[in-house]
């Protein structure tokens, strides 16, 4: 269809790329610059009009799978005010507290126990950052050490299931979400070891404090405590796996069980704190689909002018193998997480590189996890890390003061990256072994 | 003036957490349908669902714009209060441009809308396009606003 465009793909993606990166160094918003960056287009091709914008902005709105968004950052919010959080903070604290660097352990473990629970890392960014960085500076850790770990350990949110890169992978690039959802257990779990020994090192290194252990009689009771709480995840995964309901509709079950076990079991709920609630996932969840439209529409004009086409002409004459096209994949989803948001980045890049990993073998699973941990790591790589921006805006500091520590942190984590990537069993166990019918 | 845009600012919010609580209920009763015989399965329900979350996302990119949420990226070395006011300046600008195009196509949007409705419940699809233009010019009213106060921090007229 575009043999009759007016501009070549070299010079539609120049226009493209060029007003887009240019709105963005004035400070517009990126939702913003990539809706702004279809228009000379769309007024020099004749056969375009800017009514396409609104088809495609309302094409990505009209989708139930995104739904999940505003279900997951609305169960964080729940868990917040309805004291599901405080239980996990005192369950982590009998479980890491008398490591070295207490608190930024605990930081971690309930990053991980969040993840199983949300599949937003933004929420997880969001609500972390109050709890922790204040508290961490307090008892002596450095300020930049404690944003970064609190905005690289909420990465682990849509790495271990449920998730809302998966829900939204599998609705882009039709790979069952079952058995991405098992498949990130493994990878999110060895990620969050890879920060607890970040964590330990340093802690060694800047005598970081240490709480009393506590008694194996504490750890029982709080763990009792949190048992409704983390049975979360197994009703998640094990519902869409039974074929009980859908991925998104899951999303909602979260919401509903977050909510009973606030009103009914905890009891901590209040209706000023539900508005409040209420009203954080809307405004979040809104600024973050609106620029997903917005992009839809710049990843339909990149498609129309073939430009995904032709730039990876050249790439598949590197012939690489499936290694190669692994560490590829990564390292694009990296660069592009840099300057994207994840789900913006899945519509744009992710339906580019599947033919790529498609012509080596790679494994759609393998494929879809490699591709949304380098993703997850986006959301804290400058310019544009959604979770290092939300923790660094909490802290009240610019961007730039975090940066530091957060690629100290990064490189163990990049290092899990490339095991991920090299070992696909990695990955592909646990769905093999719970669900093989899944991997087909 | 500056009390309408707050009211309208508040209206706003009002309906976008409305948005968000009912937005839960029709995806529940689509569940329970599946499982059950007390609802019927109303066919409708996936389709309420999504334009409750069209409305949503549209109501809370309109807020985001007064309230500064929508994210952006800060390659700049720390500016002075006029120099940051000026950039803001041109930043509002570009996205009045885009409020405009909203405003503009966006009756046609609507006007393409008025003999189309939905597929499952028949609703006209005017009420759910209606959010575009709508958009647009809350944008342009929650724009000017700030575009003002910028204006007399680079003019000098108000220390930042």
């Amino acid at each position: 269809m575009s043999g009759a465009a007016v501009l070549t793909p070299s010079s539609a993606a120049l226009v493209l790329f060029g007003t887009f990166f240019a709105l963005m160094v004035v400070r517009v918003p990126v939702a913003f610059a990539l809706g702004l960056a279809c228009l000379p287009v769309l007024f020099i091709e004749p056969r375009l009009s800017p009514l396409m914008l609104f088809n495609e902005t309302f094409k990505a709105y009209n989708s139930f799978i995104l739904l999940a968004v505003p279900f997951f950052l609305l169960t964080a919010n729940l868990m917040n005010i309805g004291g599901i959080t405080d239980r996990l903070v005192r369950l982590s604290r009998t479980m890491v507290g008398h490591f070295p660097g207490a608190l930024a352990q605990i930081n971690v473990l309930l990053s991980v126990f969040f993840a199983g629970i949300s599949g937003s890392s933004t929420a997880d960014a969001a609500s972390q950052s109050k709890i922790f960085i204040e508290a961490q500076v307090k008892e002596g850790y450095g300020l930049s050490f404690s944003i970064a770990i609190t905005a690289v350990s909420a990465v682990l949110a849509v790495i271990i299931p449920p998730s809302i890169l998966m829900i939204v992978w599998g609705g882009v690039i039709s790979t069952s979400i079952g058995a991405m959802y098992l498949a990130g257990i493994l990878p999110g779990l060895l990620i969050a070891l890879a920060q607890m020994v970040t964590v330990h090192v340093y802690s060694k290194i800047y005598r970081y404090p240490v709480y009393p252990r506590a008694t194996l009689k504490e750890f029982f009771v709080s763990a009792w405590q949190s048992l409704p709480a983390l049975f979360t995840p197994f009703i998640i995964v094990g519902g869409i796996l039974l074929g009980w309901f859908t991925a998104t509709e899951s999303a909602a079950i979260a919401v509903l069980y977050a909510a009973a076990l606030s009103i009914f079991v905890y009891r901590e709920m209040d209706l000023k704190h539900l508005y409040h609630a209420f009203s954080e996932t809307g405004k979040l969840s809104a600024v973050a689909l609106f620029c997903v439209g917005t992009a839809s529409a710049f990843g339909w004009l990149l498609a129309y002018y073939q430009i995904p086409k032709a730039l990876l002409e050249n790439v598949a004459s590197w012939h690489m193998g499936i290694t190669g096209v692994g560490f590829f994949i990564a390292f694009v989803f990296l660069v592009v997480g840099c300057f994207l948001d994840a789900i913006p980045a899945i519509i744009i890049v992710g339906t580019i590189l599947q033919p790529l990993a498609a012509s080596v073998d790679m494994h759609p699973i393998h494929f879809a996890i490699i591709s949304i941990v380098a993703l997850a790591f986006g959301l804290v790589t400058p310019p544009y890390g959604l979770c290092l921006m939300i923790s660094c805006a909490v802290a009240k500091v610019p961007l730039k003061f975090a940066l530091k520590d957060t690629v100290i942190m990064l490189i163990p984590m990049l290092l899990m990256l490339a095991a991920i990537i090299l070992w696909p069993e990695i990955p592909l166990i646990l769905p093999k072994l719970i669900a093989p019918e899944l991997l087909k | 003036m500056r009390r309408l845009i707050a009211l309208c600012h508040r209206l706003l919010t009002w309906l976008m957490v409305g948005a968000v609580a009912v937005l839960i209920v029709p995806v529940t009763l689509q569940i329970v349908s599946r499982y059950t015989e007390l609802i019927p399965s109303w066919i409708w329900t996936e389709e309420l669902s999504r334009f409750l979350f069209i409305w949503m996302v549209m109501l809370g990119a309109m807020i985001g714009v007064r309230e500064g949420t929508h994210f952006d990226v800060d390659v700049w070395p720390a500016l002075s209060p006029r120099a940051n006011a000026l950039l803001k300046l041109v930043s509002s600008a570009a996205i009045f441009v885009f409020a405009l195009v909203f405003i503009w196509w966006g009756i046609d949007f609507v006007r393409f809308g008025w003999d189309q409705s939905s597929e499952l419940a028949e609703l006209p699809m005017v009420y759910i396009f209606a959010a575009w233009p709508a958009a647009g010019l809350t944008w342009a009213l929650f724009l000017g606003e700030s575009f003002v106060d910028n204006l007399r921090i680079v003019a000098g007229k108000t220390p930042a």
